[in-house]
């Protein structure tokens, strides 16, 4: 069933959603989008800049966050609560759901879940907005994903104009939805066309075919000191990246607790060893890691890319390093060191 | 290519292929239209994808501390970048004799934060002609004021013609009043405490903490920053009120006397975040009260790796201040 | 007293020269008076001063040799430098300078701490509570945005 919501009554019916979850949707800071939490003056921002810059990925992996408190008067250590409000993520664009499912195998593991992460998991409805206009800087189609992917949402919209379609995916997903007007058949139609041709229209970057094979076979190559050359070191495209999930847990002495933030493999300290020794000495290897990890070792992990090819860090480096250029090069490079198994 | 490009191929060519230098440290095209990227030719024959326009927005000096004291570096050098080397020679980064200058007197930075903001975020190509920028996006082509994308620092620059080049191409350019540094920093001080709090608080607060300025920076070379010392910890870590405004105050600080005010750390900065006000407020002080311009000479000490008995300020003797 | 600002005093230990007054400082501060040693003026990073300031110092306060009586020879004067520039750098960013202050003793100063530290803690008490950097929070439970 594909019901419509008219663009008119998001505001009011985001709004009426407050009384039962926590709400978020990007809104505007200064001149950029972010997911912030749903209040009284809110505005929906997903026209102009598409889609938000800081990645929603923090709504589930906080930038910072505590995760024990010690308690000096009592002497104890108390864990920090894991979240139990219930949350609406409305107009989350499909490369970050998908990147969110990526992150599920990192934090959500059989064996060993992160109760923060897996609670903010359970309690948040996703609700997603395809891409009609892709930008630029977009390569979903070209890393498993396309401006139209469900992985990870509950419902998803697609926009008509002034209204928007929904289709609900699961069953959260539809008791939101339940009360708005049906679409009729032909307005399906118009909208499974809008989705074909925007998938279809999304330039592929690159071609994935023995890619990761053929990565691995560069990794002692020197196109990584190329790259390198560049590259400030800096944290922007990891850390603006929906599936970089590098933390490092640090012990506030002052205030008594234990934190958790994100790293980065970008910098320097990231991979150093307490003996002083580095592993990654080089911003060559660094660059390489970036790379090598999306595009070869998560496929080693859990067979996919981590990359969702949401093009932030294209958009975002200040020395204009797009990794969709770095893929293309490394794959018109031919490897001169046999593979060895 | 422009004639200023050829120009500057030119050069790069005979100082390669003359062994006058061992890399030439310039800019080419990268594959995103709204930055060209740093690059660093070594074979005479490779420098055709060199670029040169308003958009190059790194400070190149910063590339300087990565080769060893031997290497012979090439560096096209505006006005900002020029002092750059020079703060990095006082301080013994590199050298000056085995350092070629290629001087380009500058005509400013194009903004691209000001681009996206006129035409929307995508953009195709933009081309930089004298006094417009002629930008490409899905929507249709748009032609913009030129002046009216230069970047904040640029609008204030007082050293637009590179210092102490080797060489240097192209006809030399107007300087601006040098007050308007001051300008800037007085009309912020004039808000009062309260709004000068504020203002910092909010800028802080969106900092994510990525160190794009400290890593764009020429004169961020530290092994080691005081933010990832563990033992003792200067800093929160985290993305907390007090990490990310120590973060912003002690990296402006460690600026004092050697910031050129080229701007490259408000550049790179992905959340817009405004510091060079900061840094601004600090250069002015140290003329002010020391007559020193970071970056004139290779020569003049900073006024903190110096003092004299007869400093004059507020903490005087057989009182306290004020 | 628990209204009684917070001051934090960063003394030289060699800028007290009657054992009565290092004394004082040692064992008989004011409670709101925490005491921070330095071996030297010129030990003094800005990162000390804004530690302070930031775990919730309304004041700060430095006591050091007078000019060419230095246990370093020049410890305080390259201290001078800094300390002033970055006093007038934290009042830009919004800390009042009234709130940090220095104070230069002399052999014959004898007694003069115990004043200077009335002096400034009456001064503090007047500029009230600092509301700006005194930033050490602890985080939200489950990060900045539940
Ligand atoms: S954003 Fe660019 S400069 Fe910064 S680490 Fe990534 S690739 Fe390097
Ligand atoms: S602090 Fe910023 S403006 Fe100053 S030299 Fe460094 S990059 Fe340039
Ligand atoms: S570049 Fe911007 S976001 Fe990154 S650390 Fe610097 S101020 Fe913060």
């Amino acid at each position: 069933m594909t019901y419509l919501l008219k663009k008119s009554e998001v505001n009011q019916t985001l709004r009426a959603w407050t009384s039962k979850a926590h709400v978020y949707a990007p809104q505007k800071v200064q001149k950029y989008a972010q997911f912030l939490p749903v209040g009284e003056d809110f505005e929906l921002s997903v026209e102009e800049p598409h889609n938000t810059r800081f990645p929603p990925k923090a709504l589930f992996l906080p930038q910072s966050e505590t995760l024990l408190k010690y308690n000096p008067q009592k002497r104890e250590l108390e864990s920090a609560k894991t979240p139990d409000q219930p949350r609406i993520i409305f107009g989350i664009r499909p490369c970050d759901a998908k990147a969110v499912t990526l992150l599920d195998s990192v934090f959500s593991s059989e064996d060993n879940p992160d109760p923060f992460w897996q609670a903010r998991r359970d309690q948040s409805v996703l609700v997603g907005l395809g891409c009609d206009q892709p930008c630029a800087t977009c390569f979903c189609t070209s890393v498993e994903s396309g401006p139209f992917d469900r992985s990870g949402l509950d419902a998803i919209l697609t926009d008509l104009g002034d209204t928007y379609a929904v289709e609900p995916l699961t069953e959260r997903g539809v008791s939101l939805f339940e009360n708005l007007t049906v679409a009729s058949a032909e307005t399906t139609q118009t909208i499974q066309a809008i989705q074909e041709k925007a998938t279809r229209e999304m330039p592929i970057a690159f071609g994935r075919e023995g890619l990761k094979a053929h990565l691995d076979e560069l990794f002692e190559n020197e196109i990584w000191e190329d790259f390198a050359k560049s590259c400030l070191g800096c944290g922007i495209c990891t850390f603006l990246c929906p599936t970089c999930f590098c933390f490092d847990i640090v012990d506030e002495v002052r205030k008594s607790t234990r934190e958790r933030n994100w790293d980065t493999c970008m910098f320097k300290v990231y991979s150093i060893e307490a003996s002083g020794h580095n592993p990654r000495p080089s911003r060559r290897e660094r660059t390489r890691q970036r790379l090598m990890h999306k595009y070869s070792y998560w496929l080693d992990h859990t067979g996919q890319t981590g990359c969702t090819g949401c093009g932030r860090c294209v958009r975002y480096c200040p020395v204009g390093l797009d990794i969709r250029a770095m893929v293309r090069k490394s794959v018109a490079t031919p490897s001169e060191v046999p593979h060895v198994d | 290519m422009t004639e200023l490009e050829n120009r500057i191929l030119a050069e790069a060519q005979r100082l390669l292929s003359e062994n006058l230098a061992d890399v030439v440290i310039a800019f080419k095209q990268a594959d995103t239209p709204l930055r060209p990227q740093p690059a660093f030719f070594t074979d005479a024959e490779a420098v055709n994808d060199l670029v040169y326009n308003g958009l190059c927005q790194n400070n190149l000096a910063n590339y300087l501390t990565r080769y060893p004291r031997e290497k012979k570096i090439a560096m096209v050098v505006r006005g900002c970048e020029s002092r750059s080397v020079n703060a990095l020679v006082l301080e013994n980064q590199h050298p000056r004799e085995n350092l070629y200058l290629i001087g380009i007197p500058c005509e400013g930075i194009v903004d691209w934060r000001k681009i996206v903001e006129a035409v929307g975020e995508d953009v195709l190509s933009v081309q930089d002609q004298a006094d417009i920028v002629v930008v490409r996006t899905p929507k249709g082509e748009f032609t913009l004021d030129r002046a009216a994308l230069m970047h904040g620092s640029c609008l204030r620059c007082t050293q637009k013609n590179p210092l102490g080049t080797d060489v240097t191409i192209g006809k030399p350019v107007a300087e601006q009043d040098p007050h308007l540094l001051r300008e800037r920093v007085k009309n912020f001080e004039a808000l009062g405490i309260q709004t000068r709090y504020e203002y910092f608080r909010q800028e802080s607060e969106r900092c994510i903490r990525c160190y794009a300025c400290r890593e764009a920076c020429p004169m961020c070379y530290c092994e080691e920053c005081f933010v990832d010392h563990t033992g003792p910890r200067w800093t929160e870590s985290g993305v907390t009120p007090a990490g990310m405004q120590g973060w912003h105050i002690i990296r402006a600080f460690h600026q004092t006397g050697r910031c050129t005010s080229c701007g490259a750390c408000e550049r790179a900065c992905p959340m817009d975040i405004h510091m060079t006000y900061l840094t601004d407020k600090l250069n002015t002080d140290m003329y002010d009260k020391y007559q020193f311009v970071a970056g004139l000479d290779a020569k003049t000490q900073t006024p903190f790796a110096a003092f004299n008995l007869d400093d004059k300020n507020r903490f005087v003797a057989g009182g306290t201040s004020k | 007293m628990d209204t009684a600002k917070k001051i934090v005093l960063f003394q030289c230990q060699w800028c007290l020269y009657a054992p009565e007054d290092q004394d004082w400082v040692d064992h008989h501060l004011p409670e709101n008076v925490h005491l921070t040693k330095v071996p030297c003026t010129g030990r003094l990073d800005p990162l000390f001063i804004l530690n302070a300031v930031q775990g919730g110092a309304d004041g700060v306060m430095i006591s050091g040799c007078v000019p060419e009586k230095c246990h370093f020879k020049e410890g305080n004067l390259s201290a001078r430098r800094q300390m002033d520039e970055f006093s007038d750098f934290l009042n830009y960013v919004g800390y009042d300078e009234d709130r940090i202050c220095f104070t230069w003793l002399d052999l014959q100063d004898r007694g003069r701490i115990q004043k200077d530290v009335a002096e400034f803690s009456k001064k503090v008490e007047a500029l009230g509570k600092s509301h700006s950097l005194n930033t050490r929070s602890v985080l939200p439970q489950g990060g900045a945005h539940d």
